[in-house]
């Protein structure tokens, strides 16, 4: 493959703008801490949808399933033995009795998360529009129905709690940079720009030839690949985890991220993600003590979700491609003349 | 100070993002006259109506109606000021019957008319009348034509605007509805009409533009519906 | 076979009950997005608006403390269409659905500041419980509401079917959802088709706002939120591009949901929404336009 600079553009802005979140984790209080690897970890779970949300352009409201079965993977996986014995009594002997390190179980949540995917996409991929979006949805309706219920594979409806807390600001901006790396690769691929084609206009890519099922399928396994990733991230982050929390709320916050950021640029997937966060952390802080920056910012208790909710429908009511315009970072040369000048750009009209 | 035409397009240009589909395009249409715009396909015929109808906005230029210019007006108001447009493909609603299609033709109509609301479409076309309780969608091609003629007519339009009436359409159909056109001038409607069918279009109208790439070529009246070989020549050369 | 023994008179009773709840809110989610081509995943929360409206007046009248449910959830969905529908208008349809995400979070998120001022969770709604009490039918013990649900259904639908078939108002609806861009030039006041659909959904989102609150009296920021999911799910199974399917769709969800529920072996019924949702699967991938959409398969490449 080659890479002209362009290209290598695309990938640096977001990699280095998540070092530089990377880097003032390290150097927050440790109060502070904890919201900037969520935004890294959010990053993950973000990109992650993008790969087959953003390149293909079909509807899902599943992918928050595969970070699911990746979170309790992970999980259930690591918790030393000698503890699970008494948090996890009704679990299968043989989950029960073995544990993994982070590095492995980080895979195996991957593993899991492609190889769910994998199943559920060879029926799924075949559909698109709503149909697609609901059929997704009822995925995520069923991972976690299962999850909560069936307690021989997991927590069940309590509390998985003691799992390792790996997620430090390394991990959560090495786990980031995996999914943007692997996010870039497959949408310079050729299969990549297949796919972003057949999302323009699906018969003409038909006609030259594209599988587009197979495209989408590859594209949901690899999504569903780094889904789970995020989740063994997002449960090394937590420490403890429900079933609750990898459901419908995530699912509609990370949706909302992607589309805020731009939904079909993996700069906006990046940006999305970060700046939702950002703002959930702000709009915390503010609430819980107030946030000094040139004037002192101060909540009234309740009220975060509410201002959240709102700046949220703002941005896509003014600005529905989103944040970045649905297009990659690039660096321009500025027009520095013409705009000192005062001509403009364009032509009058 | 002459009478202000009925329709006046005055150096309109009419883009789609970036690429400009019609350019400095000037032409009047007086009341109750026939007006005809001919030319090859991507001519920009269609572009030039929906210009007109507000479905696109001009880039450059204004377009007037009695003198007013339809400025950032939306279809709906443009539709309600007295211009009707049967658009290509007749566009009519084929699950609902035939009176329904006519009677979504009086939302643009103006107050003040008495009787028979759909009277117009009905005296043209009797048919209609008789199908009236049929689905749309089960006429005849022809016959779906007329109702999206009558559909417009309905509305009582100072101009009908009619884009590529004949497409598809039998001989003997095409006969019918350009017989009709006369019809619905005599009564007094001005009417710009978009064509394939030069030779008969020429004949027809008191003047036919000839647009080509987006550009006004020529101009022929009448006279020249005989001459083959200048219609011809006006859409090829390049 | 010994799971349809389970399925006695009074589980159909209530199969219907839900059934005609579900229709309703299906016709007005459906009439919505017939016109606008927006799926109103906030359409729970003018529900869930009315069912507060209900639980504070239930010191008022009964009819009284009802029509200030209606006069909150009309004027909150016309509040809606104004401040985000009507802007959002040419945007794409994913853009739009994430937006009444956020509708749906930011309505949730102020019922809570409002109902936590009494520092508890939750308020009851207790003015039309009585409709709750179980009447005796050939010695079957069938709730009230389950007529009254049923009764409601069927004429709100029947008249609004009535309005569609005979009014003007009722034709330039049905033609803007058909084709939108013709009804314009045809002179449809877009505002006015857009203003009617969006109150009779209200009106839709009231009725369902009392039905829902007899049955289950305690009202918190999450209500009817389950509820509208599944009847987002089942609108589209039955096939969103139509009303009269959409509204089947919402109606089979909720009428085969309490069925399988009562069918199901009482150790199993924790699995029922994975039953019901691999039912929604197989039904997508059959018929993915829709399942009572009869020969209408290409329709669906909108979102
Ligand atoms: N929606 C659109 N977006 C971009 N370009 C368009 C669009 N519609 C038309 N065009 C282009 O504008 C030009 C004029 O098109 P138009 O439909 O006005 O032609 P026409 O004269 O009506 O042709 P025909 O006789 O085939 O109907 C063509 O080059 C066409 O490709
Ligand atoms: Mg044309």
């Amino acid at each position: 493959m080659r890479l002209p600079f362009d290209a290598l553009t695309e990938l640096l802005g977001p990699a280095l703008l998540v070092i530089l979140v990377g880097a003032l984790a390290t150097t927050a209080s440790a109060s502070n801490e904890g919201y900037f690897l969520n935004a890294l970890v959010s990053v993950s779970v973000v990109v992650a949808i993008y790969v087959f949300v953003g390149i293909s352009g079909v509807l899902s409201f599943g992918q928050i399933s595969f970070v699911a079965v990746g979170a309790f993977a992970a999980g259930v996986m690591s918790v030393p033995v000698e503890s699970k014995k008494g948090v996890l009594t009704s679990i299968f002997p043989f989950l029960r009795d073995h544990s993994v390190g982070n590095v492995p179980s980080l895979l195996l949540a991957a593993a899991l998360g492609g190889a769910f995917a994998f199943l559920v996409g060879m029926p799924l991929m075949r559909l698109s529009g709503l149909a697609a979006g609901i059929a997704t949805f009822a995925v995520l309706e069923i991972t976690h129905n299962v999850l909560r219920e069936w307690d021989k594979i997991g927590p069940g409806a309590t509390t998985l709690a003691l799992v390792p807390e790996t997620t430090g600001a390394l991990q959560a901006t090495l786990g980031a940079l995996v999914a943007i790396v692997v996010a870039f690769l497959y949408q310079r691929s050729r299969r990549g720009r297949l796919l972003r084609a057949s999302r323009e206009d699906p018969a003409v890519a038909r006609s030259v030839g594209v599988n587009i099922h197979l495209e989408r399928l590859l594209a949901f396994t690899l999504s569903g690949a780094l889904a789970g990733f995020a989740g063994g991230l997002y449960v090394h982050l937590l420490g403890s985890i429900t079933t609750e929390q990898v459901y419908l709320e995530l699912t509609f916050l990370t949706l909302a991220m992607l589309v805020i950021g731009g939904l079909t640029s993996l700069w906006g997937a990046v940006i999305g993600a970060l700046a939702v966060s950002g703002l959930d952390s702000f709009l915390s802080r503010a609430e819980q003590s107030g946030v000094h920056v040139v004037y002192t910012f101060n909540l009234w208790e309740g009220t975060r979700l509410v201002f959240l909710a709102a700046i949220m429908a703002l941005v896509l009511i003014v600005r529905p491609s989103g944040l970045t315009g649905g297009r990659e970072f690039r660096l321009r040369r500025i027009p520095w003349r013409g705009r000192w000048a005062g001509a403009s750009p364009k032509p009058p009209g | 100070m002459p009478e202000a035409a009925a329709l006046e397009l005055d150096e309109v240009e009419v883009r789609y993002g970036s690429v400009s589909a019609v350019r400095n395009l000037s032409l009047r249409v007086g009341k109750a006259e026939i007006v005809g715009l001919i030319g090859p396909n991507g001519a920009g015929k269609s572009t030039t109506l929906h210009a007109v109808m507000g479905l696109l906005p001009a880039h450059r230029g204004e377009i007037r109606l009695h003198g007013q210019p339809l400025r950032r007006r939306s279809a709906e108001s443009i539709a309600r000021a007295g211009i009707a447009l049967v658009p290509e493909g007749r566009r009519i609603f084929g699950d609902f019957t035939v009176e329904e299609n006519l009677r979504l033709g009086l939302a643009a109509r103006r107050k003040g008319y008495m009787g028979d609301p759909l009277a117009p479409a009905f005296e043209l076309f009797p048919v209609l009348r008789e199908f009236r309780r049929r689905p749309a969608g089960a006429l005849s091609g022809g016959q779906q034509q007329q109702l999206a003629i009558g559909r417009a007519l309905v509305s009582r339009p100072d101009i009908l605007l009619l884009d590529e009436p004949s497409l598809g359409l039998a001989p003997l159909a095409v006969d019918g509805i350009f017989k009709a056109f006369t019809e619905i001038r005599e009564v007094g409607t001005t009417i710009l009409l978009v064509e394939q069918r030069a030779q008969r279009t020429v004949a027809l109208a008191s003047r036919t533009h000839v647009l080509v790439g987006g550009e006004l070529r020529m101009t022929l009246g009448p006279a020249d519906a005989e001459d083959t070989e200048k219609i011809i020549a006006a859409y090829l050369a390049s | 076979m010994s799971v349809l023994a389970s399925i006695d008179l009074n589980t159909l009773g209530d199969a219907f009950g839900l059934g005609a709840i579900y229709a309703l809110m299906a016709v007005g989610i459906g009439l919505v997005f017939g016109v606008l081509r927006l799926v109103n995943f906030a359409y729970g929360q003018l529900i869930m608006a009315g069912a507060y409206t209900l639980a504070y007046t239930t010191s008022w009248p009964v009819t009284a403390s009802i029509v200030a449910c209606f006069a909150v959830v009309v004027a909150l969905s016309l509040a809606m269409d104004r401040l985000v529908f009507r802007p959002l208008r040419s945007s794409s349809p994913a853009v739009m659905l994430v937006t009444t995400f956020a509708v749906s979070f930011l309505l949730q998120a102020v019922a809570l500041i409002i109902d936590l001022r009494d520092g508890t969770l939750g308020e009851v709604a207790s003015a039309v419980a009585p409709l709750n009490q179980a009447i005796t039918v050939g010695g079957v013990d069938i709730r009230k509401v389950t007529f009254v649900a049923v009764g409601v259904a069927l004429g709100a639908l029947v008249a609004l079917a009535l309005v569609l078939a005979r009014t003007t108002i009722g034709l330039h609806t049905r033609a803007a959802a058909s084709d939108f861009r013709t009804a314009r030039l045809l002179g449809v006041r877009a505002n006015r088709v857009i203003g009617f659909a969006v109150v009779v959904s209200g009106l839709l989102a009231g009725a369902v706002a009392v039905l829902l609150t007899v049955q289950n009296p305690f009202v918190q920021p999450a209500f009817a939120l389950e509820d509208t999911i599944v009847v987002l799910v089942g609108v589209v199974v039955g096939g969103i591009d139509r009303l009269w399917t959409a509204t089947l769709g919402g109606f089979a969800i909720g009428f085969v949901s309490v069925l399988v529920n009562a069918a199901l072996p009482t150790d199993q019924t924790i699995f029922l929404p994975s039953v019901v949702y691999a039912l929604v699967i197989v039904v997508l991938l059959l018929r993915p336009a829709g399942l009572f959409a009869w020969g209408r398969r290409a329709a669906m490449e909108r979102v």
